[in-house]
Parts: structure tokens; C-alpha cells; sequence
């Protein structure tokens, strides 16, 4: 996937209110792989809304949003879950991950899907990020912080186009912030990806080819 | 360590073990119910049926009541021509046949190979005409130049044989499909002629308590043998509309005319068993769909409480038949279960009624019209379940 573009897109909720200068939200909006995006954001503006409707789980927008000039709303259940195994590495807000299941098992049940990723490379990422002693404790035992860092590392376990991480290190400190963006910036590369960050004000320590005011 | 085992171990959580077993033995006894009401219905049917394909349906036999009185004073138990026409004058008579005797003397042998011993006995025959009696044209035919007779016997003779003659005299007991291989001989004199000629027994009735033999040997044999006299028939084969017709039991009394054998009866307590047996389906088949909808039920529970689980795993790019699968899996694991113990039941219940029916020496019927019954049965509720089981995930697709 090279571009996915967003057309005039409006989330619903947002609709017959004044509009509000954007550069996302009813303006052409053309997000190109390889590129690294930062979308800053107040809170409320609809970036995690953004997130869902790219990565497909929701449709109360308007607009188009399209993925290679195709409309993302003409996509099937399996072309969905294709992108979601190759084409769009999702990082939501909340994380998503299952509390009952140890850190590595987390992190395990994406790459078993995808295969991206050896059991020492997921190994040497829990190192790089400071978790290695967690790597078998449940999910649910852990802090908000090493959480995230759990949710970075399963986000690294697939082949993408597109890295779209939706306040990455909102938990983290600078150290590990500079950690993971060393991380996303090298997989990208390795991949030619695209990231694209959004952000409330604990920007991920990044250059940014591109900022877009929400 | 695949990613079915980890699938497995999040999305067991809120599994309730005392619904499946729920499920598991409402669906047990109900599956259970079906397929041995089936097979009981199938071992025990023949008992009713009456079989014999030699001898067309439908038909009674009918003689005249023999009271003491009567029989005193020498009243006839022959049947007029008058009163033969009157028979066929009824709307619910289709066609009157006349037994007809022989008129000389019979004496049977029955031997039992080179061992020398053998039966014998003074004889009889009676014949009916040939349109009665269905066994293919080259078995039931006499030919005067290739002289070996074919007759019919009543069941009760065998059972005579089989539990009186042989059980104390040491012989071996016989089964009806052996009995065509029996050296039989019969010698017939009259008329100053003795001559001997094989017998074969093509089959048994339990309707006919005489022996038959074919039309054209009688006529034959008694113009023979016979002394020429010919006398009107003692019993009637009379075939009917229907059997169970009140207004021939009704004619009957009226005439003091008496039915033999036991047609009526007999196709009531069939009509019945058919009746009985499928209102014992329907309970079963009624519990069975119950224990479907608990497992449905229990299973839209168990999707609504993981249901963030499944949505977060679609989201990783699981797809909905993926995410189904542990479910699928534990639905067809429980079916095949209860299928399972279902068909150990119905042959531990089998063995506990066979013994009681095996007096009737019925052909063993099979298992397999009962079990495929079950097994169609349990794969119509696991895909009912299965199909409910996709559709409720597919729902969890958009968030």
C-alpha cells in the first residue's frame, strides 16, 4: 500500500458544527508511505476516531477515505484482515492487550499470526526496552508504562506500510522515549513504512517530515 | 506453542463447565431417546409385520363355527356355493378363493441325512388358488414330468419341530433358512397306485395353519389318486378391502362364520407400535432441540462476555473464522461426545431388551439406521450452532 488519502473525511459526532480550521478533517489529506507524519492533536479533536476509521472498525464518517485510491468502504472482511496482518501496524491508545496473558504470550499471539519476528528478536526487544524481567509475568501485573512498551513491541511483530501509533509513549519517560522512536525509525526503514504519530503533547522524539495540526 | 494454544487458553475464560454438562446430558438423553426408540422399532417390527411375501396381503381366512351342537347332529362345516356367493356379493370382498383338500392318502419323511433317522408321519394337503400366493412363478408350479413339489407350511410346525420334536429326541433345531435344504419325501397312494416323489419347503406362514401345495399339483395328484368326489371347501380365503373393517366383523357374527389368523389383530398392534414409536421420537427429538437452544444460549453468553477479547483479536488481524475456531472446536468436541455416549447407551439398553424378544427368532436388524439417524441428528445441531457461532462473531466486526 502506498498512500491512503482522507477526502473530505468528518467523523459523524462532528457534523452542522462550525468548522474548525483543520488539516485532517474536510480537506485532502494524502498520507504517503515512507513519510513520517505527526498529527497533533487537543483532546476531542477525533484522532483515535481518525485511527479507527483507517484501520476499519468504524464507519460513522463522512468523506472518503481511501487506501491506493480505493474506497476503504468497498473493503471485505478478509481484505481487512490482510492489511491489518501486511499493510497498517496499529498502536491504539488503550493498548488492547489481554491481562491474562503473560507480556511474551501478548506479544506471541500477533506474531504467530504474521511470523514477522524470531522469539529472539521479540526477546532482545523486551531487553532494549527494559522489560526483559517481565517477559513472563501477566499483562495485568504490570505498570501502565510497561504495558506500553508491551503494546510497542507486539506493534513491531508484522510486516507494514504504514505504522500508525496513536500516542505511543504517552506513559513513558524521555529516556524510553528516544528508546522506542530509534525502534519504530529503524523498522520503518528496514520496511520503507511510513509513520504516522499522533500526539496530545508527549510527542514521540522523532524528525517529522511533516506536521499536521488536527 | 501455536497461536491456536494461546487463542484457546484467552478465549476459554468464562467457559462454564456446568452448562456444557448441561447441554451435554439433556442432549444425551434426548439423542438417546430417538435412536433407541428407532432400533426398537426396528428389532421389534418384524414381530408384527408378518412378512410373508408368498402370500398377498390383505385377506382373511374364514370357516364356519364348529359348535358342539352341530358337529353333533352332523351339520355341514362346508361352505355352500350359495353362501360363497354371497361372500363375493360384499362390497368389502374382493375376491373369494377356495382351500381345496386332498382326497387320498400322504405320508411324509422327513430325514436327516445318512445318519438314518428320520421323521415320518400321515399327512395332508390343501391348496389355494394360485393368484393368493406371490412366490415367483418357477418356485410355486407342479410339472407332472419333473415331479418335485414345493409346499408351504405353517410356522407353527417348525416350532413344533424346533422346540417339542427336537429339543427332547436330540436332533438338531432348524432355522427357517435352512429348511429348503431338508430331504423331504412324500408317498401318496390311491387308486392302487403307491409312488414317492421329493418335497421342498419354499416357505412358512403363520396365517395359514394347513399345508399348501400348489393348484396344479391337487389336480393333478387327485385325479390320480383320488376317488373322483368332489367336495365344497371347509375354508375360504377371502380377499378384502381392508382388514380392520367393522362391517366384516359384523358379517361374520351375523353367518356364525369364524376368521382365522390374526391379520386384524395383528396390523392394529402394528398400527400402534408405529403410533407409540413415534411419539417416543418426537419427546426425544423435542428434548434434543432444547438442549440445542441451551447450548446456543450458553454459547451467546460465553461471546457476550469475551466479547471485547474477540473484537481486540480481530483488530490484531485475526479473522472472524479464526477467532470462532476454539468455539467451533469445543461445539463439535461436546456433539461428538454426546454422540458417543448416546450410541453406549443404545447398545446397553439393546442388550438389555434383546433377550427378552429373542423368543420370536426375529432377523437381527442392524445398528446403522439408528446410529445414522443419531449422527445426522447431532451434525444438524453442531452446524446450527456452528453457523450461529460465525454469525455472532461476524457481528463483533465493526467496533
Amino acid at each position: 500500500m502506498h498512500t491512503i488519502e482522507l477526502i473530505n473525511a468528518l467523523p459523524a459526532v462532528f457534523a452542522g458544527r462550525e468548522p474548525v480550521p483543520s488539516q485532517v478533517w474536510q480537506c485532502p489529506l494524502k498520507l504517503q508511505r515512507g513519510k513520517r507524519y505527526l498529527i497533533v492533536a487537543e483532546s476531542g479533536t477525533g484522532k483515535s476516531s481518525m485511527c479507527s476509521y483507517i484501520y476499519g472498525y468504524r464507519r460513522d464518517y463522512s468523506g472518503t477515505i481511501a487506501f491506493d485510491g480505493t474506497d476503504i468502504a468497498t473493503l471485505g472482511v478478509p481484505q481487512w484482515c490482510q492489511v491489518r496482518q501486511t499493510a497498517i501496524a496499529y498502536l491504539p491508545q488503550e493498548m488492547r492487550l489481554f491481562g491474562e496473558l503473560t507480556a511474551l504470550e501478548n506479544v506471541q499471539l500477533k506474531n504467530r499470526l504474521t511470523a514477522h519476528k524470531t522469539d529472539d528478536e521479540i526477546l532482545d526487544l523486551f531487553a532494549r526496552l527494559g522489560i526483559a524481567d517481565k517477559v513472563l509475568t501477566p499483562v495485568a501485573r504490570l505498570s501502565i508504562g510497561q504495558q506500553q512498551r508491551v503494546a510497542i513491541i507486539r506493534t513491531l511483530c508484522q510486516r507494514t506500510d504504514f505504522f500508525l501509533l496513536d500516542e505511543p509513549v504517552s506513559h513513558l519517560d524521555q529516556a524510553n522515549n528516544s528508546i522506542v522512536a530509534g525502534l519504530f525509525a529503524a523498522e520503518a526503514h528496514r520496511q520503507g513504512a511510513a509513520i504516522v504519530v499522533t500526539s496530545v503533547g508527549n510527542h514521540l522524539n522523532l524528525d517529522y517530515d511533516e506536521q499536521l495540526k488536527m | 506453542m501455536s497461536h491456536d494454544f494461546l487463542l484457546w487458553k484467552l478465549l476459554r475464560t468464562n467457559i462454564s463447565p456446568v452448562q456444557l454438562i448441561g447441554f451435554g446430558l439433556a442432549n444425551l438423553v434426548g439423542l438417546t431417546i430417538v435412536i433407541l426408540a428407532i432400533q426398537f422399532y426396528r428389532d421389534v417390527q418384524p414381530v408384527f409385520s408378518d412378512d410373508e411375501s408368498f402370500i398377498r396381503k390383505d385377506y382373511l381366512v374364514v370357516t364356519r363355527s364348529v359348535t358342539g351342537a352341530g358337529a353333533m347332529m352332523g351339520g355341514s362345516s362346508e361352505f355352500a356355493d350359495s353362501a360363497i356367493a354371497d361372500i363375493e356379493a360384499q362390497p368389502w370382498c374382493r375376491k373369494v378363493g377356495r382351500f381345496a383338500s386332498s382326497e387320498f392318502a400322504i405320508y411324509a419323511t422327513v430325514g436327516l441325512g445318512e445318519s438314518g433317522r428320520a421323521m415320518h408321519s400321515q399327512f395332508f394337503f390343501e391348496t389355494i388358488p394360485t393368484d393368493f400366493i406371490d412366490v415367483a412363478d418357477a418356485d410355486w408350479t407342479f410339472d407332472p414330468s419333473r415331479p418335485e413339489l414345493p409346499v408351504i407350511v405353517a410356522r407353527d410346525y417348525l416350532s413344533l419341530y424346533n422346540f417339542g420334536f427336537a429339543a427332547t429326541q436330540g436332533l438338531p433345531r432348524i432355522s427357517e433358512g435352512q429348511v429348503g435344504m431338508i430331504p423331504l419325501q412324500f408317498t401318496f397312494s390311491g387308486n392302487g397306485l403307491t409312488e414317492t416323489m421329493p418335497g421342498r419347503i419354499v416357505g412358512f406362514s403363520s396365517r395359514l395353519n394347513t399345508v399348501i401345495v400348489p393348484e396344479e399339483f391337487m389336480r393333478w395328484a387327485n385325479e390320480r389318486y383320488g376317488s373322483g368326489n368332489q367336495r365344497q371347501p371347509m375354508r375360504l380365503i377371502v380377499e378384502v378391502n381392508s382388514p380392520g373393517d367393522v362391517k366384516i366383523d359384523q358379517y361374520m357374527a351375523d353367518h356364525h362364520y369364524e376368521v382365522a389368523g390374526d391379520k386384524a389383530q395383528s396390523s392394529k398392534a402394528s398400527y400402534f407400535l408405529t403410533v407409540i414409536t413415534s411419539i417416543v421420537i418426537v419427546v426425544g427429538v423435542v428434548i434434543s432441540l432444547l438442549a440445542f437452544f441451551v447450548l446456543m444460549l450458553s454459547i451467546f453468553l460465553l461471546l457476550q462476555k469475551n466479547t471485547q477479547r474477540l473484537r481486540d483479536l480481530l483488530l490484531l488481524g485475526y479473522s472472524p473464522a479464526q477467532v470462532s475456531r476454539p468455539y467451533v472446536l469445543l461445539v463439535l468436541a461436546v456433539g461428538a461426545a454426546v454422540l458417543v455416549l448416546a450410541v453406549g447407551g443404545l447398545v446397553l439398553a439393546r442388550r438389555a431388551y434383546l433377550p427378552m424378544i429373542e423368543a420370536f427368532q426375529l432377523p437381527q436388524a442392524s445398528l446403522w439406521a439408528a446410529i445414522g439417524v443419531g449422527t445426522a441428528i447431532m451434525a444438524l445441531i453442531t452446524a446450527g450452532n456452528i453457523i450461529a457461532i460465525r454469525r455472532k462473531v461476524a457481528a463483533l466486526w465493526l467496533q
